[in-house]
């Protein structure tokens, strides 16, 4: 089909966010805004040590405090545990870091419930604690759990199905090194762990009642943007016995981080099935930052081939991943790291052994990069060497290598992939035009431009991820007989717009006005089953299963019509709450009139597609004052193919996403700093956790183009996650050009480039050659 | 958050009859973006029982000029100081370091008295106590610096001693700079403490009986060339790693006297003698602010982590030297 000639009602058009007055102006309800009656508050009392046993707790004075309801330790907490492996308890005998919990309070009041947290008495046993994630791999290391000997997780999600990737091997290694031109053999670490930080901290509220014959039923309220997701995960902790059902409303974002609450969750329904009435667990910013998840730690130390012309003859060495207490995603993490990592690297020969290792510091967990981002920013410094010894331009290397119709790539589920999406070299090139990447790029270690200390410099970065058509969706859409359609799915708005796309969708195959299609809150008792807006998966896979829903109430309308216009359904059309014959539009029935005392239900699955990738360059110039160290972001251009364009704002919003939430400033300052003889979370708070307000913006040009995905209905596949992703290992290079010696240690703070300052300085006064990595 | 009484003051002496009885379980408010923090950390060793309000007393809020000095009130807002004309004719410094605070919200309700005795950001001593409990260090009367030891990428350089927290306000070192003095109150009496004196190693001068009344600057600093710098890791909303005032008098293009001081690398604002030493007697050029920035910081003994900031201070006194007195092309 020719998309150029095929113009859309809604798609592409700029449509007001339904809940954008609502939640501007306070009156969208978030978690904590809902009213409860009878409601408790929960706390937690949190260790002071990163890793210790409880030796004794007592907890007689915060029970007797007026207003304690409930008071759980490891001793009297339901022994639900959960993470991959399941051995993670919600309450454990042992702590593992800073800030771990111990205790939970439910009292009338969240003061009354803080109070008596104070008042618990534990003893600890400290244990000798282990940080650093090489340290922990080493023989006589402080051993977390007994079940991981030498701290090391197992490999592998069984989410993933029955033979996930664990690892990249492909071709012949050795081989392929005897053709490089060039080796370089590099460490690089992404492992400043950052936090992706959604506004509004993890919360909950669970109410849990008997629901007779001896079962249990669980409501919980809580943010995040996958509800079913939410259930299937409770379900698999609390047991058979147990209904759950999840109720998400707005999410004051997430970025991933939100569908680890699994913990947050718990405590409430923990205290809820202790008191039987309804309990809310907020936490506070510093609870956010200091123990809830963080982005994994990446640490690669691997040789590269490759030759004059860009081709990458081999990738081979360790992937250490940290992935701090424990894990619920990690495993599932590297896997899909492993496959964005072939996707935009062509190289036939593969050889990459990812080890996750468990610290005691807070867990890492989901983040938008999931995986990929992790590896990538450890990996193009390392390519970087190569090209700049074989003065290869890296926009170049990006359009050589990134990958293309008829190659390949391992998945998640270990299986290899021929991609069947689109080439993205147009738009790469597009890209480097408008940011005029030729006029600017003077070769490696070479600045754009030196005024005084001021030198500036550019970097470049690319990120794929064939997640677009990942896992599974379903909706259904309700027609009824006054005109109106509505659309169920089990979707939480998380600031996306996801929910208004939706809508969109379904008005654009059913054409009636935006405001006849209401959406359902996203809440299982009443949806089907949705995984929930994950990676970059909502336009292509949530949309298309809305649009199959959409697509299937229409046809079983004009079931119904047909025989009262005496037609075919095939020569059927509708739009606007009317069908009529295609051949004679003098013909013609009110919906109202074949829906008379009557509904009609569509349903649409989408099942999973790993064949497709969708791709985003991130351009970056950066500024770096050689006497005091600043680096200061002077332009960003982002460019994407989408295929099609869903909402104009809504991708706007994601590209200019690219900097925040553990993205491009992850290499500009924001990190976690944990103390390196308590384990505490030094900057667990916003004003030394370095985060960039709205003050602080450089110009972002978003370049998109729209080549058509043919195998969706509307040509349009999503972006949104990996805006974040090609950023940061372009700021590295950028800064690296604008000094002259290379940057590799994330984020590029002012004593590390003071360093890098000081050592050019040497080197030219020794007139030395840089040694490799 | 834990509760506490709340008193609104109606004027000074209500204020310290107050403070004379409770000691060190009341705590004077002004503007509360320092204190509200602390409450809610637990920081301190001893939560207050007691919160006295004293944006209730009437007459601390003005900027006054006679020929003599100009008088700040202690309860003036940053963003009265920001915007002041008068202010930023004649003591321009002042007015851009009361700009460099944080943001226009947090501006408007912080008052330059809280700014000058705000606690430090040490994120040792400020470290949550609901994470795993208070950090009881030197500066809290028990416990060792743990910056010592520790991630002391923001702490002193020079200057400290049992404690390496910084002096985080940007008056301060604005102050310090225009000779400023501090009038404070107590039912004991009136004292008068220089901006420079008012920090000590391990908290500021101030007694448990006693509160900030006014802020004054000798008129002489008017003939001075005032330049405050700061340098940030984000552009708003954020304390300073290193920051510089000068105030520099030139008499027939000579430096006839000069003041600098640094900011954020010692427990007080760091007045830098040895480079003021090298201005004096000589035209203000790249080479004697080179000479001074070289001199500034003599002496300092970095930690392992924060060597860095000698280089951004030095960075800084040399482009604040230069800044205003650049030979006119």
């Amino acid at each position: 089909m020719n998309t150029m000639a095929q113009t859309y009602r809604y798609i592409g058009k700029a449509t007001p966010r339904r809940d954008g007055v609502r939640v501007v102006t306070g009156g969208a309800l978030f978690v904590d805004d809902l009213d409860f009656d009878n409601l408790l508050y929960g706390k937690v009392l949190r260790s002071p040590h990163p890793h210790a046993i409880i030796k004794k707790i007592d907890s007689g004075r915060a029970q007797r405090l007026d207003g304690i309801k409930a008071v759980l330790t490891w001793k009297n907490i339901p022994d639900w545990k959960f993470g991959n492996p399941r051995i993670f308890r919600l309450l454990d005998r042992k702590v593992r870091y800073t800030g771990d919990a111990v205790a939970l309070v439910a009292g009338e009041s969240a003061e009354i419930a803080d109070e008596a947290s104070r008042l618990i008495e534990v003893d600890y046993e400290v244990l000798p604690a282990v940080f650093d994630d090489y340290e922990a791999l080493r023989p006589g290391a402080p051993r977390l759990y007994d079940e991981l000997p030498g701290n090391v997780l197992p490999p592998g999600d069984p989410f993933l199905g029955p033979t996930p990737l664990t690892q990249i091997v492909a071709g012949d290694v050795e081989k392929g090194l005897l053709e490089a031109d060039f080796i370089v053999e590099g460490k690089c670490g992404y492992d400043n762990i950052p936090n992706p930080m959604p506004i509004e901290s993890p919360r909950a509220v669970a109410l849990w009642e008997e629901a007779g014959a001896g079962r249990d039923r669980v409501t919980v309220w809580v943010s995040n943007q996958a509800p079913y997701l939410m259930k299937l995960i409770l379900s698999s902790i609390f047991g058979g016995r147990v209904e759950v059902r999840v109720i998400g409303g707005p999410c004051g974002g997430s970025f991933g981080s939100k569908i680890m609450s699994w913990r947050p969750i718990c405590f409430a329904v923990a205290l809820s099935k202790t008191t039987r009435r309804p309990v809310k667990v907020v936490y506070s910013k510093e609870e956010h930052l200091a123990a809830f998840v963080l982005r994994p730690a990446s640490r690669l130390d691997i040789k590269v081939g490759m030759k004059r012309d860009g081709t990458v003859t081999a990738i081979a060495g360790d992937w250490l991943i940290g992935t701090g207490s424990h894990s619920q995603t990690t495993q599932a993490q590297v896997a899909v790291g492993c496959g964005e990592a072939m996707i935009a690297v062509r190289c036939k020969n593969w050889n990459v052994k990812p080890t996750i290792v468990c610290t005691n510091r807070a867990p890492s967990g989901i983040v938008r990069g999931f995986g990929g981002q992790e590896l990538k920013c450890a990996l193009f410094p390392i390519l970087s060497r190569c090209m700049a010894e074989l003065e290869i331009d890296p926009v170049d290397f990006i359009k050589k290598n990134f990958v293309k119709p008829g190659e390949g790539y391992l998945w998640r589920d270990g299986r290899w992939y021929d991609y069947r999406g689109i080439d993205f070299s147009q738009m790469m090139d597009k890209g480097a035009e408008v940011f005029g990447w030729k006029g600017k790029w003077k070769g490696w270690l070479k600045p754009t431009a030196v005024e005084g200390s001021k030198r500036t410099g550019v970097g470049v970065g690319v990120h794929g991820n064939a997640d677009i058509g990942e896992d599974v969706s379903e909706a259904y859409v309700r027609l009824d007989g006054d005109g109106r359609a509505l659309v169920y799915s089990c979707l939480a708005e998380h600031g996306t717009g996801q929910k208004n796309n939706a809508v969109k969708a379904a008005a654009e195959v059913l054409q009636i006005p935006l405001e006849s299609v209401s959406i359902t809150p996203g809440d299982t008792m009443i949806t089907p089953f949705e995984f929930g807006p994950f990676g970059s998966r909502g336009t292509y896979a949530i949309l298309t299963a809305v649009i199959k829903a959409a697509e299937e109430a229409r046809k079983k309308l004009f079931e119904l019509a047909a025989p009262l216009l005496g037609s075919d359904v095939s020569d059927l059309d509708t739009a606007d709450g009317v069908i009529w014959v295609k051949a004679n539009p003098e013909k013609r029935i009110r919906w109202q009139r074949v829906l008379f005392q009557r509904t009609i239900l569509g349903h649409g699955r989408f099942e999973p597609d790993y064949s497709l990738s969708n791709c985003l360059m991130t351009f970056v110039e950066m500024e770096v004052d050689a006497d005091t160290g600043k680096i200061g972001l002077l332009r960003v251009v982002n460019a994407t193919d989408v295929g099609r364009i869903i909402d104009p704002q809504g991708l706007r919003g994601q590209l200019n996403g690219c900097l925040g939430t553990a993205g491009i400033d992850s290499a500009i300052f924001e990190e976690t700093i944990v103390d390196p003889s308590t384990g505490r979370m030094l900057n667990a708070n916003m004003i030394d956790y370095k985060w960039r307000t709205s003050c602080d913006l450089p110009p972002i040009e978003n370049v998109v183009l729209e080549t058509p995905f043919p195998t969706h209905r509307f040509h349009a596949a999503g972006v949104g996650e990996i805006t974040t992703s090609a950023g940061p290992s372009a700021v590295l290079m950028a800064a690296s050009n604008a000094v002259g010696v290379w940057l590799d240690s994330y984020p590029v703070t002012p004593d590390k480039v003071l360093k890098a300052v000081r050592n050019q300085e040497l080197r030219i006064k020794k007139n030395e050659d840089i040694s490799p990595l | 958050m834990k509760t506490f009484l709340h008193y609104d003051a109606h004027s000074i002496e209500d204020a310290l009859s107050l403070l004379c009885r409770h000691r060190d379980r009341a705590r004077l408010n002004a503007g509360g973006t320092d204190l509200l923090g602390l409450l809610k950390d637990m920081v301190l060793p001893r939560y207050p029982d007691l919160i006295v309000n004293i944006k209730t007393i009437p007459g601390l809020d003005y900027i006054e000029e006679d020929s003599e000095r100009l008088r700040i009130g202690a309860l003036t807002k940053l963003a009265d100081l920001a915007r002041s004309p008068s202010l930023s004719k004649s003591y321009s410094a002042i007015s851009e370091a009361a700009r460099a605070v944080a943001g226009p919200q947090i501006r408007n309700i912080a008052t330059i008295g809280g700014n000058l005795c705000q606690d430090v950001r040490c994120w040792y001593y400020r470290y949550p106590a609901h994470i795993g409990g208070r950090m009881d260090c030197a500066r809290k009367g028990q416990g060792p610096c743990f910056a010592v030891k520790g991630d002391n990428r923001y702490h002193a350089v020079i200057g400290a001693g049992k404690c390496f927290a910084v002096c985080p306000s940007d008056l301060a070192v604005v102050l310090a700079a225009l000779d400023g003095c501090m009038t404070i109150v107590s039912r004991r009496g009136e004292r008068r403490v220089a901006v420079g004196d008012f920090f000590g190693p391990l908290a500021n001068a101030l007694e448990a009986d006693e509160m900030v009344k006014e802020i004054d600057v000798p008129r002489t600093s008017t003939s001075r060339i005032q330049t405050f710098l700061k340098f940030t890791l984000r552009e708003p909303i954020d304390f300073a790693i290193v920051s510089v005032a000068c105030a520099i008098e030139l008499t027939e293009k000579v430096c006839s006297d000069a003041r600098i001081i640094i900011g954020a690398v010692a427990p007080g604002p760091f007045r830098a003698r040895q480079a003021e030493e090298v201005l004096i007697g000589r035209e203000i050029n790249e080479a004697a602010a080179t000479q001074a920035a070289q001199a500034a910081l003599e002496g300092a003994k970095p930690l392992a982590k924060n060597a860095y900031k000698i280089d951004i201070a030095k960075a800084l006194v040399k482009r604040a030297v230069l800044k205003n007195n650049s030979p006119v092309v």
